[in-house]
C-alpha cells in the first residue's frame, strides 16, 4: 500500500483582511463542527507542562480566528486551513509564554532573550530569522539556541512578566481563586523527593497526574504494558510518601 | 561572540536508528532540529520539521506492537529542502486495533498536510515507511 500527497501550501496565517462575515448560523456550525479539531490538535501539545484546558482555549480562539478569515474562493480545504492556522497559533502560545523549568537558568534566561530576539528580527527582516541569526543577536553559540528552543519545549513556569497575549490576558486569570494554591506546600516536600526517582518514573507519574492521561493511553506511549504501567505507579507513590517523609523530618530537625 | 556551526550541504545523509518506542520520539526531533538548523532553514520551519517528524513518526507505528523493532530516521539535506523518511523494521503487528487509531493516523496525515510540502505512507512486507518533504523559503543565504 502506498498514500502519497502533496500538500496544499494553503493560504498564509495571518493574510490581510478578513473576509465578509458568513451567515451567524452558518459561522457558529462551521466552528462548532471542527471544535473536535482543535481539541485534538491542542492534545498533541501536551507533556510539554501546559494544562489541556488552556492548550484548549488557545486552538479554540484560533479556530474562531480561522473561520473568519478563511476565504472558501481560495479553493483550500476548511480543515486544512484550520490545521494551519491553529498549529500556529499553539506553537506562538508555547513561544510567547514557555520555558524549561528543568533546563538551567542561563538555558531559561536564553529561550526568553530568544522571544524577543525573534520578535525584533522578524520586525527587521520581515521573515522568521535563523539559528545563526538568532546567536549572532544574543550573543550565544547556535549550538546554545538549539538547546534553549528544545528546552523550550519542555515544563513551563508561568511569569508575571511574560508575555500576554491579547486574546488571554494574564490579568484575566487574576482574582479568581487558584486551587493551585492549595499544593503549593505539597509541591515544596514533593520536590526533592520526587527528584529521586528514576526518569521514566517521573515522566510516567507527570502523564498521570499532570498530563491527566489514563494507564492505558501512558503504557501506549511508554510502550509498556497497563499493568506494568499500575505497579509502576504505585511503587513510584510509595517511593514518594517515604521521601516526603523523610524530607518532613529533615525539616523539623 | 558566536561560535557558528558547520553548515549541512546537499547530498549530506543523517541516519538515526532507535527502539520503536513512543517515548524516545523525542530523539527523532531532536535530531531533525539540529539538522534543520545546520541546513539553513529558519526556526519557523525548523519547529515545523520537528512537529512533522514527530507525527511521522507516530504514523509509521501506528498498528505496530511498539515494544518490539526499531525505527530508522534518514534525513536527506538536499538543494533547498529537506526530505525525512521514516521506517520501522523488525515490528510485530499490533493484536489489535485500537479504536482511535484511524482517526489518529488522518489527523497526523492532516498536521503534515499543514507544515511539508509533501508527504507519504507505504507498507510492504512488514515493513512501514512514511516520508515528507519540506522546503527551505523566505530568507537568502
Amino acid at each position: 500500500m502506498t498514500v502519497g500527497r502533496e500538500s496544499n501550501p494553503g493560504p498564509e496565517f495571518d493574510a490581510g483582511a478578513e473576509n465578509p462575515p458568513l451567515d451567524p448560523a452558518e459561522r457558529e456550525e462551521l466552528i462548532t463542527s471542527n471544535l473536535g479539531l482543535a481539541h485534538q490538535l491542542a492534545r498533541r501539545f501536551l507533556h510539554r507542562g501546559e494544562p489541556l484546558d488552556d492548550l484548549v482555549q488557545v486552538a479554540s480562539v484560533a479556530l474562531v480566528k480561522s473561520v473568519d478569515r478563511f476565504d472558501p474562493g481560495r479553493g483550500v480545504d476548511f480543515a486544512a486551513f484550520a490545521t494551519r492556522t491553529i498549529i500556529g497559533e499553539l506553537k506562538r502560545h508555547f513561544r510567547d509564554k514557555g520555558w524549561a523549568v528543568r533546563a538551567s537558568r542561563r538555558v531559561q534566561e536564553l529561550y526568553l532573550e530568544l522571544g524577543h530576539a525573534t520578535a525584533t528580527l522578524v520586525q527587521q527582516l520581515g521573515r522568521a530569522p535563523t539559528v545563526a541569526e538568532l546567536a549572532e543577536a544574543t550573543g550565544a553559540s547556535e549550538e546554545a539556541v538549539i538547546e534553549a528552543i528544545e528546552a523550550g519545549q519542555g515544563y513551563r513556569a508561568a511569569s508575571i512578566d511574560a508575555n500576554e497575549s491579547e486574546d488571554d490576558p494574564l490579568s484575566a486569570r487574576l482574582g479568581e481563586y487558584d486551587n493551585n494554591y492549595d499544593s503549593v506546600e505539597d509541591r515544596v516536600l514533593l520536590g526533592p523527593a520526587l527528584a529521586t526517582l528514576p526518569p521514566r518514573e517521573q515522566s510516567i507519574l507527570r502523564m498521570r497526574f499532570v498530563d491527566g492521561l489514563t494507564q492505558s493511553e501512558i503504557a501506549v506511549a511508554v510502550g509498556v504494558s497497563q499493568m506494568h504501567v499500575s505497579r509502576l505507579l504505585s511503587s513510584s507513590l510509595q517511593k514518594l510518601r517515604e521521601g516526603i517523609g523523610r524530607n518532613e523530618t529533615e525539616r523539623s530537625s | 561572540m558566536t561560535n557558528s556551526m558547520e553548515k549541512l550541504a546537499a547530498g549530506d545523509r543523517i541516519e538515526l536508528r532507535f527502539p520503536a518506542r513512543g517515548d524516545l520520539i523525542v530523539l527523532a526531533r531532536l535530531v531533525t532540529s539540529a539538522i534543520s538548523a545546520r541546513a539553513g532553514f529558519d526556526i519557523e520551519e525548523l519547529e515545523d520539521l520537528r512537529l512533522a517528524v514527530g507525527e511521522l513518526c507516530l504514523l509509521t507505528l501506528q498498528g505496530h506492537d511498539a515494544r518490539y523493532g526499531d525505527l530508522c530516521l534518514q534525513l536527506n539535506v538536499l538543494g533547498d529542502a529537506i526530505a525525512v523518511e521514516c521506517t520501522l523494521e523488525r515490528a510485530a503487528p499490533a493484536d489489535g486495533t485500537r479504536p482511535d487509531e484511524d482517526e489518529s493516523a488522518r489527523l497526523s496525515e492532516q498536521i503534515l498536510d499543514a507544515l511539508v510540502d509533501e508527504h507519504g505512507r507505504e507498507s510492504q512486507d512488514g515493513s512501514v515507511r512514511a516520508w515528507l518533504s519540506k522546503r527551505r523559503g523566505g530568507h537568502a543565504e
